[in-house]
């Protein structure tokens, strides 16, 4: 694929990019910029944080424990290993993502994506990815990924601009944006049995996370519920 | 180390881990196929985790969104689930309809 069709064959993501998730992350992200100058950290943090972690639980939780205002002062090494466990699940989520990115470019190209593979992205291509053209599938994500990432930098700056201005209830309901259009995703994958079973093992496993370490609450209950379903996924084929 | 030289060292050492996340996900899964059962497992976890997402996010959330009522929060989940359905799948319209719910109900509760 040449560059001016790998360019191109990036539209159609970049342009889906710009709806609902647009929404969904820009309010998330605008919620964090505000939250990281109310901790009282500057933008240059606040950036690195959206767009090195870029992945809203591990960086809420880097933020809790380095915030001056933090008790005790926070402290390196918790921080990372908070914000490393909070955002484990990027490793499955690469695993699942990444046979689907290879096309016919270099071995090596579907890398491109790696700074990108976060939920938001990664949950909006998996019911896309399948239905394209193998050398469609990486300009798609990449499309996709680049157009979000961009929009949380944006966000996050703004929010962080704008922080005087938002009352705490008003940035509470910014960040319900989030869960609810991951609820909507989760429900248009529904089709398939294989989601169905892990969205139900999930959502019933939630609980487990309550008596769980914060750090590691999500993941645990994702690797429960998930593992669970997947069992029972191939003890029925079985 | 001042608080601001603490901030940014944490940041970086996470930046790393999360590249370490990233990228061992992606040589581990490098040579396989969609369908390989490790695979399916992985994207069986993810999905779990995301909908263990949502859910907390309802029932139990951290942080600020804890200053919501709950009822609040279920039915913004509701009302944009309800309209994902009525509106035959549309991600935007369900999304503005979930939002204003939530905001309609928080002023109510």
């Amino acid at each position: 694929m040449g560059s001016a069709s790998f360019l191109s064959g990036m539209r159609p993501g970049l342009v889906m990019a710009l709806g609902a998730p647009a929404i969904a992350m820009g309010a998330t992200f605008l919620a964090f910029g505000a939250a990281v100058r109310e901790a009282g950290l500057g933008l240059p943090w606040a950036l690195g944080a959206a767009l090195l972690i870029y992945g809203m639980p591990g960086q809420l939780l880097l933020l809790q424990f380095v915030a001056p205002s933090a008790a005790g002062g926070g402290g390196v090494a918790p921080a990372v290993l908070g914000a490393v466990a909070a955002n484990a699940r990027f490793l499955p989520m690469a695993v699942a993502l990444t046979p689907w990115l290879r096309g016919r470019g270099g071995e090596w190209a579907r890398f491109l994506a790696l700074p990108f593979i976060a939920i938001t992205p990664w949950a909006a291509a998996m019911p896309v990815l399948p239905g394209l053209a193998a050398e469609a599938r990486l300009p798609w994500f990449l499309g996709f990924a680049l157009m979000s990432w961009s929009l949380a930098g944006l966000a996050t700056a703004a929010g962080h601009a704008l922080m005087p201005l938002l009352d705490p209830a008003a940035l509470a309901a910014l960040l319900f944006a989030n869960p609810l259009y991951f609820a909507l995703l989760l429900a248009a994958g529904m089709g398939a049995p294989s989601s169905r079973r892990a969205v139900l093992g999930g959502a019933l496993a939630a609980p487990v996370a309550l008596l769980l370490p914060p750090a590691w609450a999500l993941l645990g209950a994702g690797l429960l519920g998930g593992t669970v379903a997947f069992l029972l996924g191939r003890g029925g084929r079985g | 180390m001042d608080v601001d030289d603490a901030a940014t060292a944490a940041l970086l050492l996470a930046a790393a881990g999360m590249v370490a996340l990233r990228g061992g996900g992606m040589l581990l899964a490098g040579t396989l196929r969609p369908d390989h059962p490790f695979i399916r497992w992985a994207a069986s976890v993810s999905h779990a985790v995301l909908a263990a997402f949502v859910t907390l996010a309802v029932i139990a959330p951290a942080g600020a969104l804890a200053s919501l009522p709950w009822p609040a929060r279920l039915l913004g989940l509701l009302a944009g689930m309800a309209a994902y359905a009525a509106s035959g799948g549309r991600m935007l319209p369900s999304l503005g309809a979930g939002l204003a719910v939530l905001l309609a109900a928080r002023a109510l509760l």
